[in-house]
């Protein structure tokens, strides 16, 4: 919506696409090009409604959530501290922003792969739809360029959604609730992280978010290359993620050893932003793994589009 | 001197499966034609379209466009190519003037010009259309929206597929006037590709046929249409006894009885003397019309194929 309407941008970067570079013409200089590129798909992208249903969707129910916890969480949190204060002197506020924040944080795991697959499925799969392949492929531009430029504009677009969440879940959780230090209870045990290191922390956990929702786009992007309804893409990349984080979650022994090759396994690694110490090993590993999912879903998504003959 | 050649394919085709939907096509366009592709529907007239623009991979051959082979070189080849395949499609959220920006930048590496787009959208009568969204337009406003993005960037050559398609009689004539135009006046090369043959008669230089995927002919329509040059049309009563007459004369060949009358072939100088044979064997004759016409030489090809 930043662009539409408007007769003259602002930005320079609009008035470099027109005029290109001093040294070299648009045509001749790839950065430009693909810069030009990625420009109008993020226009195209963020100029269909159905972009704005998942900003739509956190803008209410993270307002929501918030407002439940405000008549409630303080049961909730209570509930959870029951054990510990039999045996513990609590104090300070423990009910605050911060802890709301990483409790959204959980919609992580098929809330927000559901809206970022509703935009990334329709990447490809909307242009077959709507016919409009017969209008950007014959232009002397490679194939490979424009699936690059939709690519990026889709994780762009996935990176901005859960930036949006950060900014309202943590923005208006330390205005409602205030700040504090943030305990976190889970199965391997309870931290307590001071309050004055807790931005990093988020920042970095947020960091790790977008990195997982890349591999949920990359499969919704992948899926959405070999049809031509964007409808199959959201279903198809939900269901796979359903049953992976059910084989994932499975106290069976027979998967155990393909677990840790599962994406969603590592899905949570946002989770270990808020370990002390950080456990690099892991997440390390967890980040390979999934940016291996998405270099893997981009390769294939790029071997079918380069093959694909546009028939509608 | 041979004008440029724009556009050539050697032994193009396509299959799938078992079938073959276009084989052995051998185009050669030249600069300044108008060129008419022609066939009945599902000929192959549009999957050569898409595989010259490079929407479908050949199954065999080659595609040159300027000099530049498409396989190898394909921003080359289609830097100056501008086309609408079947229908044209838009991004239907975005207005008319966001459609031609976005399709000018892809051509052009960078954004066109404001002035450039609204003279372009004023050539197609749309500039006054050009901030409403593209899904309140009419089939016929798509239409000259899609020749619109076509002519934006300057192509030399513009390859239209069925481009009247679902247009009035007004419609038609307006693009038939415009290809003309652009031909004469700005030199470009039109490849229009039609199953309605008297359109593509009123304007093409140079034309090939294609029937059940494979390529008849191809050549100048001048030349091609001299062949039918001396069929003429009797419209004589009775028939049968005017039949009779003519094929007594030895200067009529084949004479054939049709629905509208009797078709020969009689050299022009020969007619009046025919004419008069006829009339002394007191056959009454109506008309006399020479029948050279696209539409008469496309079916006794297609006929003469099967």
């Amino acid at each position: 919506m930043l662009f539409i309407g408007m007769k003259q941008s602002p930005f320079s970067i609009r008035r470099l696409l027109r005029r290109g570079t001093k040294s070299t013409t648009p045509r001749n200089d790839p950065n430009i090009l693909m810069l030009n590129l990625i420009y109008w798909e993020l226009f195209k992208t963020y100029a269909k409604w159905r972009t704005y249903i998942g900003f739509i969707a956190v803008g209410v129910l993270i307002p929501l959530v918030m407002w439940i916890m405000w008549i409630e969480g303080g049961k909730f949190i209570q509930y959870q501290l029951r054990t510990l204060q039999a045996d513990f002197l609590i104090t300070g506020n423990l009910f605050n922003g911060w802890v709301i924040a990483q409790i959204i944080m959980n919609g992580l795991w098929v809330h927000v792969p559901a809206l970022i697959a509703l935009v990334a499925g329709d990447q490809l799969a909307g242009e077959a739809t709507s016919g409009t392949f017969r209008l950007i492929l014959i232009r002397p531009v490679s194939r490979t360029r424009i699936l690059n430029a939709k690519y990026f504009s889709t994780l762009i677009y996935s990176a901005s959604l859960v930036i949006a969440i950060a900014a309202l879940s943590v923005g208006l959780g330390l205005w409602i609730f205030g700040s504090g230090d943030l305990i976190v209870i889970d199965k391997e045990g309870i931290t307590i992280l001071p309050e004055s290191n807790l931005v990093i922390r988020f920042l970095f956990a947020y960091a790790l978010a977008i990195w997982s929702m890349f591999v949920v786009a990359s499969l919704a992007f992948f899926i959405s290359s070999f049809v031509e309804n964007a409808i199959g893409p959201i279903i198809t990349t939900m269901t796979v993620i359903v049953i992976f984080l059910i084989i994932s979650n499975l106290p069976v022994e027979s998967v155990e050893s393909i677990k840790p090759w599962l994406f969603t396994t590592h899905m949570n690694v946002w989770q270990q932003a808020f370990r002390d110490p950080f456990d690099w090993d892991r997440i390390i590993h967890s980040c390979l793994v999934l940016g291996a999912y998405s270099m893997v879903f981009y390769a294939m998504t790029l071997w079918i589009f380069n093959r694909k003959d546009i028939l509608s | 001197m041979p004008q440029e050649l724009i556009l050539f394919t050697k032994n193009l085709g396509k299959q799938y499966k078992n079938r073959w939907a276009a084989q052995d096509i051998n185009l050669e366009v030249r600069r300044g034609d108008v060129f008419g592709f022609l066939g009945p529907n599902g000929a192959g007239k549009s999957t050569t379209i898409r595989m010259i623009l490079s929407l479908i991979k050949p199954t065999t051959g080659s595609v040159e466009l300027f000099g530049h082979k498409l396989t190898t070189h394909r921003e080359l080849a289609l830097q100056n190519v501008a086309g609408i395949v079947e229908k044209p499609d838009f991004y239907l959220y975005l207005t008319a003037y966001r459609n031609m920006e976005i399709a000018g930048s892809l051509t052009l590496g960078k954004s066109p010009d404001r002035k450039k787009i609204m003279e372009t959208l004023e050539l197609v009568g749309l500039s006054e259309r050009a901030l409403d969204k593209v899904k309140t337009y009419s089939h016929g406003m798509k239409q000259r929206l899609g020749i619109a993005q076509a002519l934006l960037c300057d192509p030399q050559l513009i390859m239209l597929d069925e481009p009247t398609s679902g247009l009035d009689p007004q419609g038609m004539k307006e693009v038939r006037e415009l290809i003309t135009r652009l031909s004469k006046e700005q030199g470009i090369t039109v490849f229009l590709s039609s199953h309605l043959l008297n359109e593509v008669e009123q304007v093409a230089t140079r034309m090939a046929i294609i029937n059940k995927s494979k390529m008849i002919v191809q050549g100048s329509v001048e030349e091609l249409l001299k062949v039918h040059a001396n069929k003429i049309l009797f419209n004589v009563e009775p028939k049968k006894k005017s039949l009779s007459v003519l094929k007594k004369i030895k200067t009529v060949v084949e004479p054939t009885m049709t629905d509208g009358g009797i078709i020969a072939t009689v050299e022009s100088k020969h007619v009046p003397s025919v004419v008069a044979e006829l009339v002394n064997a007191e056959c009454k004759v109506f008309s006399v019309e020479p029948k050279h016409s696209l539409e008469e030489y496309f079916l006794t090809v297609t006929e003469e194929q099967t």
